[in-house]
Formats: structure tokens, C-alpha cells, sequence
């Protein structure tokens, strides 16, 4: 583990050609010879209002997309290992996965889930975890992406205070959209949606007050694609939960411009790669309009959105694996014509198991082939003035705010809370079924072309044995903190949830005090009025009244 | 002459798995093919299934994973219906199951597994099939 972790220079990623292979110098952007007043108001060029055609000028050649690899399996320890061997093999950004227990903030010694600690992801419940997984890692200058929402933020920053950062200086992301959650299966046992609101905010404007280098992939509209929207409803939808937290904030004292600049929109490429390029375009044309027009942003980084992209998982079947290679690097290809500013590329063993290393190697190749061979990221927007995309674009657009108007008549938090866009996501799932069933919608080795020899890679396996030592480990050092200090902090956290107050700060002080995330989160579920553990199967450390 | 009465059927998740949008279709294909569905969603115990699946008098309870822990519940769900004396209703697995594993699940008294290369179909024509041997 003392092994260098290197540092982002070295690895950092640059367009190596502007030339195509044949010779021919390539121009930055092209566009109209005589831009006339429409082009001006709906597309602009790339990096000027609306962002139609791109967040930045000169798009790729100022900087490239980030090349990301997630990695998440078993112990602090052996995704520490798998980090290490990401990074070597090019990864420009690292992603940490944790298991499904601590993304439901449930600790590894949880009664009744036991083989979940490890399987899908890392265990991360409290600081000394942070303390392996990041050993010699220094966060102020190593971009990692958390795929994680409750609770990750105030134990970052925890760790970021006991390592003695300058929370100024502090880098890295992570995805605090609690409400997409709700949708996702979460549910009101697990994520009332009036909690996951509030919890967003309270996240939120912390980052806009303390840690303005920390980037929010908000809103996480990756979820519900994959649960069942279709581009269009991505647009509508993402933009419904933007609209009503940014109003939320301004109600903080929190305007647009402090906060707006710290989001990325958390997206996804399926395969129709020419519907998927024109939303990233009207994508970035409303959120301009919007920012401007309803919250009376000026600050250039409010205007121009950033774009995170992980291609979709959902898109990948089972049958015959391989062909999820070809599927991927499509689906990649549309993020990049698309001008997004950080890319995942699936494995394709994704509907088999967690990646295996040959399956995360052969996702981050398939990257640096497109970045290094094809071309795509030489000149910005390439796709741009195609008649077919831009009426696409147009089309997408206009769709997108008549559904979102239709969500902001009844409200957010209602059309939740009331089942209507679960209905929505049930219906686009039924239609597919439908289409798959009558071949209306073919899906090569799925309901057509199938194999007969189709068989199964390797599966990934987590070694329960170290896992098992860990929570050993885990529950020794829990029984054997202090209980007093314990119960002052948790209960500060209950007592600041109950008061309507910004719980954020009172959380960093629980787990800087070793508490863990089940125990915070629960203190946190006390004081909105919830019980402690959505199971009802544990109990506080200590008595929180 | 009266119709049969229909086919009843409980749909759920068990764990922390939160990926039911396969069992969210599932439950709307089968309902729209004359069954009765009473649908629990994610995130129940594996006695809380069997209990509903006793106190609702079902045909068929059928069972959805996308995370590699499902060997684990679907063994908790069968002891705990044999607990309470249900053990002849029958259970149906689904979702990404592997096909290693299949073989356990039958050991395990598991009568049908619709993994990732089952049509929905098959699930309907299993499922109305009951009415038949009831």
C-alpha cells in the first residue's frame, strides 16, 4: 500500500492529433460561413449561449473527456488494490462503487443482510475505512467519483478534517440526488421523498458555502434511464428536480451562480446514437435558457452544463456478452459527439456479474481507441448542422418541456409521492416488452439472431474470506468506542434534523467521531420523524432522546 | 358456467436489492394475462414473504434478483415456508440468475427459474399453467 499512487499529470489525457490519418488539418469548429440570427439564438457556436453545440470553445483539443473506470468489490482494502491496477492501465478518473448496503446507509452488521457486505461494490461505513481505501491518495489534487448519495459527502469531508485539507482545496465528486433514489427503488420505506429533498439541499448548500471545489453529479438522471425514461423524459424529469431544488436553495440564500457551477448532470448513451447526441444538445440549449431566464444566472460556468456520462448497463443483455463490446463503443462514440465531459464505458460483462479485469481493461481501451484513432474528439460538435440531428434536437426539446411543464403543474415532490412518474418509467418498460414481443424492436441475440452457442463468461468473485475479517474487524472496534461523546454527536444530528437546520455540519462531527453511517443516517432519519433503521431490526448505540 | 377463479400470485424482492423494474413488468405482463398479482416490492425479509404468501393463499410466489446474493435469500425463503407449513406452494426465481446456479435452486425446492434468457412468456404460460394442476 506504499506503493505511489500516481499522481493526475501523469496520466492526464490530451487530444494526440489534429490531423485525420489521410493528412488533412482539421479546424476546431466548423460552422455557417454568414451565421445568421436563428443559428445565434438556437445553437451558437460551441462554448457560446445557448451551449447548443458544446460547453467550451474548443471543446476536447482544451481539454479531453475524462477516461473513468468504476471500481467497488469487497473490503476498503481490495478496492484499494483494484484502484491501483485501474490507474495503471490509463484511467483517467476513478469511480468508487460501494456495495448496496452502505449506498442504503445500512452497516455491515446489519441482522439481516449479511452476504450483501462486499458484493456489489465496497463496504464504506466509516472513517477508518476512508483511511485504507485512500491511503497516500491525496484528495486535493485526485479527482475520484463516488457512485454514492447517502450519507458519503459529510464522511468525505470528515476524513478531509482529520487529514488536515483546506476544504477549499477539496476535489472529487459524488451524486447527491436523493429523490432519483426514491424513484429507483428506494421507495418511501427507505427514502420518503420529502427526506431525500431535504437531504439533497442540506448536501447542496454545503458545497456551495464550504467546498466550492467539489463537484455534484446532480441530478442523477443515470437511475432513471436505466429504471425506464426515454431521453425525452430525462430531459423533463432531471430538469423538474433541478428546478425545484435550485428554488430550494434560493430559499437558503443560495442563488444560481453559487451553486449552479458545481453540477454536472449525470447522464447515459443507449445505443440509438443520433437520439442520444441530439439530447445532450437540447440537454445543454435548456439548461442555458433556464438558468438565464428563470434564475437569473449570469456566471458563464452556470450557463454552459457539464456532462458526466455512463454508458447504459440496462442496454447490455446477457445473451451472447461479446456483443456488448460493440454496443459499448457505439454508445461511447455518442457521448463524445455529444460533447460530454466525462465518460464510463460499460464492461461488457455487466449483466454477468461485477467486471472481471480483462472485461474493466477492455472498457478503458475502447476509450483511448476512440480518442486516439477514430478522431471523434478532434473538432467540436461534428454532428452539428446535420439536418437530421438538428431537428432531432428541436424535437427532443419541445417534447421534453411539454412533459416538464405537465410535472411542474402537479409538482415534484406530488408526482413522487403520488406514484405518477413511477407510472410514467412503468409504462415506457411495458411498451419495450411489447415491441421486443412482437419484433417491432429487435435486439440482436435477444429476440433475433440468436446463438445456439452462446455461453456465459467468467464470473467475478469477491473473497468472502477477507470480507468476513473485515466486519469481524468492524464490529470489535465499534464495541469498543466511547459511548458518551457518541451520543452527543448522534444526537446533535437527530436534534439539527428536527430543527429544520443544515444537518451537514453535524454529521462531519459524528463520524469524525467514529460513528458510522448506519448510526448518523438513522440519527438523521429520527429527527425528520422516521424510525432509525427503515428494517426496524436496529437500534442506536445509545439512547438519542 | 363460471369462470375459474384466477391464478393468485405474489411478486417481491427480498435483501436490499433495489432493481425491480424487471418484477414491476413482470407483475403488469401477468396481470394483464387474467392473473391475480398481489405485489410487495423491494425490500422485504424472506419470513415476511412466506408469511404473506400463507396469509394470502397463493398459488405461486415468485422472487426477482439482480445481485449475486440470491442463493442465500431464496434458501431463507424455503425454510422459513417450510416453518410455517407452506411448503407446498410453489416458488419461482427470476431475474439475472446464473446458469451454475441454477441446479442449487432446484435442489433447493425451487420449481421454476426464469433467468436472463427466459421470455416473458414462458413466465405467463407457467404462471396461467397453475390454474390447471390446482
Amino acid at each position: 500500500m506504499n506503493e505511489r499512487f500516481g499522481d493526475l499529470d501523469d496520466v492526464h489525457l490530451r487530444l494526440s492529433r489534429t490531423r485525420t490519418w489521410g493528412g488533412l488539418e482539421i479546424a476546431p469548429a466548423y460552422g455557417p460561413a454568414e451565421p445568421d440570427e436563428a443559428y445565434g439564438a438556437k445553437l451558437g457556436d460551441p462554448g457560446e449561449f445557448p451551449y447548443t453545440r458544446g460547453a467550451y470553445p474548443q471543446m476536447y483539443r482544451s481539454r479531453m473527456w475524462t477516461q473513468r473506470t468504476i471500481v467497488g468489490y469487497g473490503t476498503p482494502a481490495d478496492t484499494r488494490a483494484g484502484l491501483q491496477s485501474a490507474r495503471a492501465q490509463g484511467a483517467t478518473g476513478l469511480d468508487v462503487v460501494l456495495d448496496t448496503l452502505s449506498q442504503e446507509a445500512l452497516d455491515p452488521d446489519h441482522p439481516m443482510f449479511g452476504p450483501e457486505v462486499g458484493s456489489e461494490g465496497c463496504s464504506i461505513t466509516w472513517l477508518p475505512d476512508l483511511e485504507v481505501l485512500l491511503d497516500g491518495i491525496d484528495l486535493t489534487s485526485t479527482d475520484i467519483a463516488w457512485h454514492a448519495t447517502v450519507g458519503l459527502y459529510p464522511l468525505v469531508l470528515a476524513y478531509a478534517n482529520k487529514q488536515g485539507y483546506d476544504l477549499t482545496r477539496l476535489q472529487g465528486s459524488h451524486m447527491p440526488d436523493h429523490v432519483t433514489l426514491t424513484l429507483s427503488g428506494y421507495g418511501e420505506k427507505l427514502l420518503p421523498v420529502d427526506l431525500a429533498q431535504r437531504a439533497t439541499v442540506d448536501v447542496l448548500e454545503h458545497v456551495a458555502r464550504c467546498t466550492p471545489r467539489w463537484a455534484a453529479g446532480f441530478p442523477q438522471c443515470y437511475n432513471l434511464r436505466e429504471r425506464g425514461l426515454t431521453p425525452t423524459s430525462e430531459i423533463a424529469i432531471g430538469m423538474a428536480i433541478v428546478n425545484q431544488t435550485l428554488a430550494d436553495l434560493a430559499a437558503r440564500g443560495v442563488d444560481a451562480d453559487a451553486i449552479a457551477p458545481s453540477l454536472a448532470w449525470v447522464s447515459t448513451t443507449d445505443v440509438d446514437l443520433f437520439e442520444e447526441v441530439a439530447k445532450f444538445r437540447a440537454l445543454r440549449r435548456v439548461w442555458a435558457r433556464t438558468m438565464r431566464d428563470r434564475f437569473g444566472a449570469s456566471d458563464p460556468r452556470s450557463l454552459r452544463l457539464r456532462i458526466a456520462c455512463h454508458t447504459s448497463g440496462r442496454s447490455l443483455p446477457y445473451q451472447q456478452p461479446l456483443n456488448n463490446l460493440a454496443r459499448a463503443t457505439v454508445q461511447t462514440l455518442a457521448a463524445i459527439l455529444g460533447g460530454v465531459q466525462s465518460v464510463e464505458t460499460c464492461t461488457y460483462d455487466e449483466p454477468v456479474s461485477i467486471p472481471t479485469p480483462e472485461a474493466r481493461e477492455l472498457a478503458i481501451r475502447t476509450q483511448q481507441i476512440l480518442a486516439h484513432e477514430v478522431g471523434a474528439a478532434r473538432t467540436a460538435d461534428p454532428l452539428g448542422g446535420s439536418w437530421y440531428v438538428e431537428a432531432l434536437t428541436d424535437e427532443l426539446e419541445t417534447a421534453a418541456l411539454r412533459l416538464l411543464d405537465q410535472i411542474e403543474a402537479e409538482g415534484l415532490q406530488t408526482a413522487v409521492g403520488s406514484g405518477r412518474l413511477e407510472e410514467l418509467i412503468d409504462e415506457h418498460n411495458h411498451r419495450i416488452e411489447r415491441e421486443m414481443l412482437d419484433g417491432e424492436r429487435l435486439k440482436v441475440g435477444v429476440n433475433a439472431f440468436r446463438s445456439e452457442h452462446s455461453s456465459p463468461p467468467p464470473r467475478f468473485q469477491v473473497d468472502r474470506a477477507a470480507v468476513d475479517a473485515h466486519v469481524a474487524a468492524f464490529v470489535k472496534r465499534k464495541a469498543a468506542r466511547d459511548l458518551e461523546p457518541l451520543r452527543a454527536v448522534l444526537r446533535e444530528v437527530r436534534g439539527t434534523a428536527a430543527a429544520g437546520a443544515n444537518a451537514v455540519p453535524a454529521m462531519v462531527r459524528a463520524f469524525g467521531a467514529e460513528a458510522t453511517t448506519g448510526e448518523v443516517w438513522g440519527a438523521f432519519r429520527l429527527g425528520m420523524g422516521y424510525p432509525y433503521d427503515p428494517f426496524r431490526a436496529v437500534s442506536p448505540p445509545v439512547p438519542l432522546d | 358456467v363460471t369462470d375459474p377463479p384466477p391464478v393468485r400470485c405474489l411478486l417481491g424482492m427480498i435483501g436490499v436489492d433495489v432493481h425491480s423494474r424487471g418484477l414491476r413488468t413482470v407483475a403488469r405482463i401477468l396481470r394483464d394475462a387474467g392473473v391475480e398479482v398481489i405485489y410487495l416490492g423491494e425490500h422485504n425479509s424472506a419470513a415476511g414473504m412466506a408469511a404473506a404468501a400463507s396469509a394470502e393463499d397463493v398459488d405461486v410466489v415468485g422472487v426477482s434478483f439482480s445481485v449475486s446474493t440470491y442463493t442465500h435469500y431464496v434458501a431463507e425463503l424455503m425454510s422459513e415456508l417450510a416453518t410455517i407449513n407452506a411448503a407446498d406452494i410453489p416458488v419461482m426465481v427470476g431475474g439475472l440468475i446464473h446458469p451454475e446456479d441454477v441446479a442449487a435452486l432446484l435442489d433447493l425446492g425451487v420449481d421454476a427459474v426464469f433467468g436472463p434468457d427466459s421470455s416473458s412468456e414462458a413466465i405467463v404460460e407457467y404462471v396461467t399453467g397453475l390454474a390447471e394442476k390446482s
